[in-house]
């Protein structure tokens, strides 16, 4: 197991370089300027120049990524080039907890919804909760999160006026300010997780139902309950897992389009906002962060197979 | 020229009657309002010039009038409270540092945060701010300024002549400060004591007071404090800047909003009202529109919002509208480079150029422009149609008669008729042209191509580009025809200097220059007005240049002037935003109250 996390951590980190280097190449074929960008409206474009040479900008690619690679290797993302020159690690660190907040909220949301739903689905197979279940799971997947999130706002900010609108509030500040302005993001971001979560849950369970070992286990005359909690769900949860891995990684990369809608800057934000105004250290500092949550959160999930399915060795 | 004196005075005795008659006795057109200068220098303003900016900005009433009453004094006006306020349009306040915002929406900020030695008022005229009066030398050249004495940044920080020396010497190195060019004008600036400094110009500026040493729009000269710059960091000094003006900036995290809190030190015991200012960017309309109806926040910011909110929030009983002209013009440019658009020389007589092929297909389109209809679909009735750069905020300088006398005037079918003469009856054979724009400008551009096309049975493609990519394209003279304009132009120049002379800063600056002599217009009668109009500081004189110039690029085509938006304050109700705060384009909070 050692040697499996040693070598998928080296892995990961080659994969991390490759999607850096991607992202540096492709961000300087995209094309729009970045300082002309920046003096644009009220600015003087001649400055642009001037601020260019200033970041090494007007040096070859070549140069400017070696400059990056060394940079990085020592712990330094940079600054940001538009605006205030803030430190891109600065910058992802004040996003990082809002991005947190929301993914683990709504990972924890759609984790309650969707693990009775989908059992309950799969054990009254074709009943009217399961046809109630599928097609609630199906307007959660077909509803598309900025609607729904608009539809909430409108509902239970504007209307009923119990929620906060938009905005994020840390949690140093108390926690029901903290949590009263994320109980509507976290409904527009979990919902659709939830649904694809039960969906998943269904069908494994079915899968697991139906096999060989449940139907010994039942003629031996092992509790239902027993049966389903000790035996079934967890042989269920291994495609299962893999699904609430990849969600998890997604929401903690940021969910751009719920984040522009509730005002909260997380980190999907950050990597639009940077894309926008052509902010290169932003956008590559983002990327490698998103870059890292997902190979690391896959390497947990590979790990966490261990733990579910004792069968499962990597050594 | 004396106004007309409203009939409320039958309700006032003598006294009140003769204050009211010498509030109106002024020439409309002025723009001092018959006042002399050291009439609006300083801290305080006498009863009759406060009467007389009232009655100028159409807000005197009876109560102003009344013994005992009077103008409302600042400090009986309630103080205290909190002023929540949702900046509109933008995912963040990228940056508060002078040197390098770029965004109306930042010095909107800014404004209550720093100073200048200058601040124009609601009628876009200067005040002085840190400067108390100042005296100018015959020849324009030289300025000197007397400082206000007594004042602190917000650090504690005495404010002195060195902060202006500072300021200018930091802003004028295009490695510091974006806006360098603002002062390309000033040779020197010297101290001539603790509170008293001079500007020696190269030339002589009509603008200097209300561009260049502005506190909002001006960004050069916002007083910047060495001390706060020195300890901060200039990365921590964009996001908290430390300066004198009324609130502080004592939070500030990108994406998550600015708080501004009351600076109890202010030069103006009696400003600012309200304890503290939290402002929140809310990028969509709709969240925008609900935190506001929510009552989640109490005024809108920032860029002005999305028009077809407005007609929702005038019909909300709690909440107040205002719309006044904003400084800006927007345009659809056609590159006279590129065919069917090819002017090779825009200095020939207009009679001349209208022989052309080119030019007949550019006024064509400058004619078959409904901006009527354009504004009422694109802008759901909320802007002003244009004609020329300069716009209705300037006010003074503002020609009301361009529309009736502009070759673009709206005429359909001579514009049909000046395509056929082209070579395109009805039409046809004319060439699909790309119209550049952003994807903010999306609906202002399908509605252009809609009215194009049914006027004239052209067709346009609609190019929709990220902003960077659209200021790249435009600079570089790489379009047919692009969708954009200017914000901010609080004074002429800022509409003629940097955008209709041959050397203007956007004028196809990064063109390729062996293959095009010009960027997107030159004419030289009209760089040499507009040379004298910024030498020229008698506002008549100046007047008449800036119109004549004006003028000249409407009938020239330089392109075809669409329209001047409207700033469009929202709040609730329970916000008293008083008219003297209401400067278009900016939103000032230091005599803001809330109930």
């Amino acid at each position: 197991m050692g040697k499996f996390l040693l070598r998928r951590s080296l892995g990961a980190i080659i994969v991390m370089w490759a999607v850096a280097t991607l992202v540096f190449f492709m961000l300087r074929a995209v094309p729009g300027d970045p300082m002309l960008a920046m003096v644009f409206d009220t600015g003087d474009p001649a400055a642009a120049d001037e601020m260019r040479r200033d970041f090494g900008l007007d040096q070859p690619v070549y140069v400017q990524y070696v400059k990056y690679f060394f940079q990085v290797m020592q712990g330094n993302l940079g600054t940001s080039i538009y605006g205030s020159r803030v430190p891109v690690s600065r910058i992802v660190a004040e996003a990082f907890p809002r991005t947190m907040s929301l993914a683990l909220l709504s990972f924890l949301l759609a984790v309650v919804i969707a693990v009775p739903a989908g059992l309950i689905s799969a054990l009254k197979k074709h009943s009217a909760i399961d046809h109630g279940v599928t097609v609630v799971a199906f307007i959660g997947l077909s509803m598309p999160d900025f609607w729904l999130a608009i539809l909430l706002i409108i509902v239970f900010a504007a209307q009923l006026q119990w929620l906060p609108a938009v905005g994020y509030v840390p949690l140093a500040q108390g926690f029901w300010p903290w949590f009263s302005h994320l109980i509507l993001p976290t409904i527009a971001i979990g919902t659709p997780f939830a649904a694809v979560i039960a969906r998943m849950i269904r069908s494994s369970m079915l899968e697991v139902l139906k096999s060989d070992f449940m139907r010994v286990s039942r003629s031996k005359g092992l509790l239902e309950k027993r049966l389903l909690i000790v035996h079934a769900f967890p042989n269920a949860l291994i495609p299962v897992v893999t699904v609430m891995g990849i969600a998890l990684a997604l929401l903690m990369a940021g969910t751009v389009v719920v984040e522009n809608v509730f005002a909260i800057k997380g980190l999907g934000r950050v990597l639009i906002q940077g894309i926008l105004n052509r902010d290169y250290p932003v956008v590559q500092g983002a990327i490698l962060v998103v870059s890292a949550i997902f190979v690391f959160s896959n390497l947990l999930v590979d790990a966490l197979y261990t733990v579910i399915d004792p069968r499962i060795r990597y050594d | 020229m004396t106004r007309k004196v409203p009939d409320t005075c039958d309700v006032l005795h003598q006294s009140a009657k003769d204050d009211l008659a010498h509030a109106y006795d002024y020439d409309p057109s002025d723009p001092l309002f018959g006042l002399h200068h050291h009439d609006l220098s300083g801290p305080k303003l006498q009863r009759r010039t406060v009467l007389r900016l009232l009655a100028a900005a159409g807000t005197l009433s009876a109560t102003h009038l009344l013994p005992g009453m009077g103008v409302r004094s600042a400090s009986a006006a309630k103080s205290g409270g909190h002023l929540r306020c949702a900046w509109a349009g933008t995912a963040e306040i990228v940056t508060l540092d002078p040197a390098r915002m770029n965004q109306v929406l930042q010095f909107q900020i800014t404004s209550n945060a720093l100073s200048g030695l200058t601040h124009i008022d609601a009628n876009l005229v200067a005040q002085g701010d840190l400067a108390t009066d100042w005296s100018v030398s015959p020849d324009g050249l030289e300025w000197i300024f007397n400082l206000r004495e007594g004042v602190k940044f917000h650090n504690g920080d005495p404010f002195t002549a060195d902060d202006v020396l500072f300021t200018y010497n930091r802003s004028k190195d295009p490695k510091e400060s974006i806006h360098s060019r603002v002062i390309g004008n000033v040779e020197q600036v010297s101290k001539l004591g603790d509170y008293k400094v001079k500007f020696l110009l190269k030339a002589p500026q009509a603008s200097f007071l209300v561009k260049t040493l502005e506190r909002a729009s001006g960004r050069a000269m916002t007083i910047v404090s060495r001390g706060a710059l020195e300890s901060m960091g200039k990365s921590q000094y964009g996001l908290t800047p430390v300066g004198t003006g009324p609130f502080r900036v004592t939070f500030h995290e990108l994406g998550q909003g600015v708080v501004l809190e009351r600076n109890e030190d202010y030069y103006d015991p009696d400003r600012p009202k309200l304890d503290k200012v939290t402002i929140t960017p809310i990028a969509d309309p709709e969240p925008l529109a609900a935190a506001l109806e929510a009552g989640d926040v109490d005024l809108i910011g920032g860029n002005t919002p999305a028009s077809e909110l407005v007609d929702r929030f005038e019909s909300n009983p709690d909440l107040v509208v205002n719309s006044v002209s904003d400084p800006g013009f927007q345009a659809v440019w056609m590159n006279p480079w590129r065919e069917p658009f090819q002017v090779s020389d825009f200095n020939k007589p207009v009679d001349q150029l209208q022989k052309e092929k080119g030019f007949k297909v550019r006024l064509a389109i400058a004619k078959a422009l409904d901006r009527q209809r354009f504004i009422d679909q694109a802008l759901f009735g909320r802007g002003f149609p244009a004609y020329g750069s300069i716009n209705p905020a300037m006010g003074f300088f503002f020609d009301k008669d361009l529309g009736k006398n502009s070759p673009q005037r709206y005429e359909p079918e001579v514009a049909k008729k000046l395509l056929a003469e082209a070579g395109y009856p009805d039409g046809k054979g004319f060439p699909t042209l790309r119209l550049l724009h952003n994807p903010a400008n999306r609906r202002r551009a399908q509605v252009i191509a809609g009215i194009l096309k049914r006027s004239l049975n052209i067709e346009l493609e609609l190019e929709t580009k990220d902003g960077p990519v659209v200021l790249q394209d435009y600079l570089q003279m790489n379009f047919d025809t692009a969708l954009l304009g200017s914000g901010g132009d609080f004074d002429p120049d800022d509409a003629i200097v940097d955008w209709m002379q041959t050397e203007s800063k956007f004028n196809g600056l990064k063109r390729d220059k062996s293959k095009m002599a010009f960027g997107y217009f030159s004419d030289r009668q009209a760089d040499k007005l507009i040379d004298q109009q910024r030498l020229e500081t008698d506002p008549a004189k100046r007047k008449t240049l800036v119109q004549e110039a004006n003028a000249i690029t409407s009938a020239k085509v330089a392109c075809a002037f669409l329209y001047h938006p409207m700033s469009i304050l929202v709040h609730r109700k329970k916000v008293d935003y008083p008219a003297e705060s209401r400067i278009p384009g900016l939103v000032e909070f230091d005599r803001v109250t809330i109930s």
